[in-house]
């Protein structure tokens, strides 16, 4: 996701754009950069790696002057974070330069036709061939509004894209089709934005673009036409009557349930990293006679996650550490290969352990959301999970798209160990490409269940979560969940532990969940369920989380039970956790807590 | 936009207040259910409301004609005889012009806070036909909505049947639609459910997803919850300054409206209401979600709580109102009793439309009609309906 702005006035627009993007900084902030034309001649364009804060400083956006600019904030998809693939991106002669947000899947070909027409690239960025093509397309046609739309049909995939001109300097050309882009109309001075943000702060008349349609804004007006015929359309002028935060959460009541509702497409693009990556990632593991396994918060039960699945599907057996505690536990050499997970590649803690471990001699790898972070530039392998930026302070699908790439690393592993067949990895890769669908099934047919008993069970101060297994680090983040967002005191053990004195707090003021597993696996159910019966015998109340069975026992001993998708062993732990973040989530609704800004808690920890 | 607001169904399964009046006639916390969605629709920027009456309407009309907020007009639609929904909506289409769109409500579900304003921004965001969703706990009741992982419904489940475990986002009785969709519900035969799938199909349904409290006034009981609901909300007390009240005690966000006479030694505790030109005799004990009509009489050391009392009722000295409903200018004598749980604590029943009902509730009390007349001395047994307009005698137990 990228967000893209343009400003066309009389006066100079700088800041206006500076303040257009970094309103967008939420759609995505590893790059950033802006195109400027004052009068006429040549855009100007300034861009770099950064925040919009930093990059604005470092490039001097703002001694910029001009009346028609576009200005491009981004998370990078195609083509790593580099100055050179920040955009706008210009043609050849300078003349045309563009700010696009989407995928052109067709970009190769492009350009590699546009390679044999001397054209010369300077990015690995899909964006750049449309700058490139539009000026092909000008020397033949000789007028700027053909020579975009000539360009538009050319273009496959996905686009929401913005053309500054010195050919025509008053004006900025702007098209989209699956990608959201909305014209801004203000007193003498016109808007365009990927959504309101872009200039709700100047103007609360919009007009929304629809795919195939293509737009001119000057600072007295515009024109909106169709992509296919240049035909005209009449648009409705809306009156925006909503805050910013509202267009940000996409109809959604928080971040959170909007990033818990995005998980089924951030598996499938966990499911898509390729596997040339993943198999270089588990040869580096596989190099070295010792893992440890780090990360902090959520991510230390990532790392535990892993601990299981490597375990039982790789027979590799890795040590394991909390990142803060890393320095203090690990003995590290050049035998070792330390592998840490983060969502946003900044927290303080993990970048130590990974330094520390790196100075000793250590290999290291990471799996990470954000492009450019410090820990992706720092580590030796890097995995990039690509879930889309994660605002919401408690993490939801970060959390979950790094657990899928840690089983499949472990398939890998187990692959290189010859514990795993290559039918084997096709076999569980097939039970990971349905996890996606079971989550969608999980939210619409769930959530109502879910929300009615975390609203009756709201008033207990005491949770316990229990599982065995690998159901134990599901227990254990899901306890941190309840935590974080509904700060609820839960914690999270394993079921057989209970017993060894936990079991003494069972009361009317303390709840417990159980995570179980599919029936199928016959040890670990029976285990995990007469942990259930030790709770309900002392009349503690119990809900039960597990998948559903073709006959099921009358005799379940839960209070409640939430019934899932069924699943196999391998994903069944994804189901229970997305249950649990749900149950959460509705807990902390009830009470009535910020959920997306939970007290004491920030985002990316980046002090020790 | 302009509202479309359905206020023409019978409700029938709010027995004994149904025969009287239209469910959004029924008062809450001081206001009658339909004031409370103009208030809110108001406050969301709309003050162009068309209602399509029918049954009872002329309930909604003379109430309408003298209280209608500043600011906004109001236009009667009739459904002429009862065909459904769908058919009703279509009643309203010369209300509209094309290109228009028209924000859809049912006024038999309320919010505390403001749906429409939900509703209204999601479909900004995407400039699409919206539908407002939530959860609810009886999720089988109504239509069950699919997402894909965005906001986009993919489908709906009209009765889904009770299966354990179920629970869907539901459609809440908000919808922002083009003005198109006339012609889709003309297509499906006035078939509402047919009219919102042809939607999905055609263009895009979007959904709202509203998180705050939301209540369906379905049942009798309902009418306890949306009281309750709404008077959570108030923080602090109000006491209009031509009360008279000397010599009582007042705790807590109470209520008290213009020219209320309140008599010595009373006891009030918040959050509570008391409508305009209303008597509160001596000694009188009024408890939490105590919700008391215009013009309404108390007599000496009766006690209410959690009970909504519709205008003009007399509650006669030394009754006990407790979990229950009391219709307008309902006359409950000396001594009158709700009992309001059974001997052995079990959840409350309630007979609606002849079958009994469970509540799920372990405390409530009568439900009594507009205009009955109850004697002297009668105990009244949990969960028992008292049609309007009838009569009983003094010292009898009712069952």
């Amino acid at each position: 996701m990228c967000g893209i702005a343009g400003v066309v006035a009389l006066g100079n627009i700088s800041e206006k754009l500076v303040s257009s993007i970094r309103s967008l900084e939420y759609r995505g902030y590893d790059s950033c950069g802006i195109a400027v034309i004052n009068g006429s001649g040549k855009p100007s364009v300034r861009k770099n790696i950064g925040s919009v804060e930093e990059v604005s400083e470092k490039e001097n956006f703002l001694d910029l002057h001009g009346n028609v600019g576009i200005a491009h904030t981004r998370w990078a998809t195609h083509g790593g974070v580099t100055k050179l693939n920040s955009h706008p991106h210009s043609s050849c002669d300078g003349l045309f330069t563009v700010v696009h947000n989407g995928i052109i899947s067709n970009y190769i070909s492009l350009r590699e036709k546009l390679e044999k027409k001397g054209h010369v690239f300077v990015s690995a960025t899909d964006t750049e061939s449309i700058a490139h093509l539009i000026e092909e397309n000008y020397s033949k046609l000789k007028s700027v509004e053909k020579a975009f739309t000539a360009t538009l049909k050319a273009l496959d995939g996905t686009y929401a894209v913005a053309l500054l001109t010195a050919h025509e300097p008053d004006r900025i050309y702007c098209a989209r089709k699956e990608s959201p882009l909305i014209l801004g109309l203000g007193v003498e001075e016109n808007y365009i934005g990927s959504d309101f943000n872009a200039f709700i702060e100047n103007t609360k008349s919009a007009v929304i673009l629809d795919d195939n349609e293509y737009a001119i804004v000057t600072h007295d007006g515009y024109v909106v036409k169709r992509i296919s015929s240049g035909e005209m359309v009449v648009k409705q002028v809306l009156e925006i009557m909503w805050d910013s935060e509202m267009a940000q959460k996409g109809g959604f009541p928080h971040y959170m349930l909007k990033e818990i509702h995005e998980q089924p497409q951030v598996v499938r693009t966990a499911m898509n990293i390729e596997e040339d990556r993943l198999m270089k990632f588990a040869e580096a593991i596989a190099d070295k006679p010792r893992l440890y396994l780090t990360g902090v918060g959520t991510t230390f039960y990532v790392a535990q996650f892993a601990q299981y699945y490597f375990s039982a599907y790789a027979g590799v057996t890795a040590s394991l550490a909390s990142s803060d505690e890393f320095k203090f536990m690990a003995n590290v050499d050049d035998d070792v290969f330390v592998l840490a997970a983060s969502q946003s590649g900044e927290t303080y803690d993990t970048l130590s352990a990974l330094r520390h471990a790196k100075a000793g001699g250590a290999v290291t790898g990471a799996i990470v959301n954000v492009m450019g972070s410090s820990m992706a530039r720092t580590v030796d392998h890097l995995i990039l999970q690509g879930s889309g930026p994660e605002i919401c302070v408690i993490s939801t699908k970060a959390a979950l798209s790094q657990m899928v790439i840690m089983a499949r690393l472990a398939l890998r592993l187990g692959l290189l160990n010859g514990k795993l067949t290559a039918k084997d990895v096709k076999a569980r890769e097939k039970e990971l490409d349905a996890v996606p669908k079971g989550i969608e099934k999980i939210l619409n047919e769930k959530s109502g269940f879910i929300h009615t008993i975390a609203k009756e069970q709201s008033h207990i101060p005491h949770w316990l979560y229990l599982g065995r297994g690998r159901y134990y680090p599901i227990a254990r983040e899901s306890a941190l969940k309840m935590k974080e967002v509904a700060y609820v005191h839960a914690e999270g053990m394993p079921s057989g532990f209970l017993k060894h004195g936990t079991i003494a707090l069972i009361d009317d003021n303390l709840n417990c969940v159980v995570f179980m597993p599919p029936e199928e696996d016959a040890e670990l159910y029976k285990l995990t369920l007469s942990s259930a019966e030790e709770i309900r015998a002392r009349n503690g109340y119990v809900l039960g989380v597990m998948s559903e069975s073709k006959s099921p026992s009358k005799h379940l001993p839960f209070s409640e039970t939430i019934i899932l998708p069924k699943a196999p062993p391998f994903t069944a732990p994804f189901f229970e956790m997305v249950a649990a973040q749900l149950f959460s989530y509705f807990t902390a609704t009830t009470l009535k807590r910020n959920v997306d800004r939970p007290r004491s808690l920030a985002k990316s920890v980046t002090v020790a | 936009m302009k509202a479309l607001v359905m206020a023409g169904g019978r409700g029938s399964n709010m027995a004994p207040f149904s025969a009287t009046r239209p469910n959004p006639m029924i008062p809450v916390a001081g206001q009658y259910v339909i004031d409370h969605i103009i208030t809110l629709l108001k406050g969301a920027g709309i003050n162009d409301i068309n209602i399509v009456v029918g049954h009872r309407k002329e309930k909604m009309r003379a109430h309408l004609s003298e209280s209608t907020p500043q600011g906004v007009s109001v236009h009667f639609v009739d459904q002429g005889k009862p065909e459904g929904i769908g058919k009703a909506i279509l009643k309203a289409r010369d209300r509209f012009s094309p290109g228009e769109n028209i924000l859809l409500v049912y006024a038999d579900t309320m919010t505390t806070n403001n749906i429409f304003s939900v509703a209204m921004q999601s479909f900004g965001l995407s400039n699409e036909p919206t539908a407002a969703i939530c959860l609810t706990e009886s999720g089988e009741k109504y239509g069950n909505v699919y997402l894909d992982s965005g906001t986009k419904i993919t489908k709906i489940i009209e009765k889904p049947g009770k299966k354990e475990g179920l629970g869907n986002y539901v459609l809440a009785g908000v919808f922002v639609l083009p003005f198109r969709f006339f012609e889709f519900l003309d297509k499906a035969g006035a078939d509402m459910e047919k009219a919102l799938k042809s939607v999905i199909k055609n263009t895009n349904l979007h959904a709202a997803i509203w998180d705050g409290d939301w209540l369906d006034m379905a049942y009798p009981w309902d009418i306890l919850t949306a009281n309750k609901s709404i008077m959570d909300t108030w923080s602090s007390a109000e006491v209009h300054q031509s009360v008279t009240i000397s010599g009582s005690a007042l705790k807590g966000p109470v209520r008290i409206s213009e020219g209320v006479e309140i008599m010595p030694g009373a006891v009030m505790e918040g959050p509570a209401y008391i409508g305009p030109g209303s008597f509160i005799g001596h000694n009188v004990l009024i408890r939490p979600y105590t919700c008391i009509g215009a013009n309404s009489v108390i007599g000496h050391g009766s006690e209410l709580k959690n009970c909504v009392i519709f205008p003009g009722a007399r509650v006669g000295r030394s009754c006990f109102i407790g979990d229950s409903v009391i219709g307008e200018g309902v006359s409950l004598g000396a001594g009158v009793m709700t009992i309001n749980h059974r001997i052995d604590q079990s959840p409350v029943r309630v007979k609606v439309n002849k079958t009994a009902m469970e509540t799920g509730l372990a405390k409530l009390g009568a439900f009594i009609g507009d205009g009955a007349v109850v004697g002297a001395l009668n105990s009244i047994a949990a969960g028992t309906v008292i049609e309007a307009a009838r009569s009983i005698d003094h010292n009898c137990s009712v069952r």
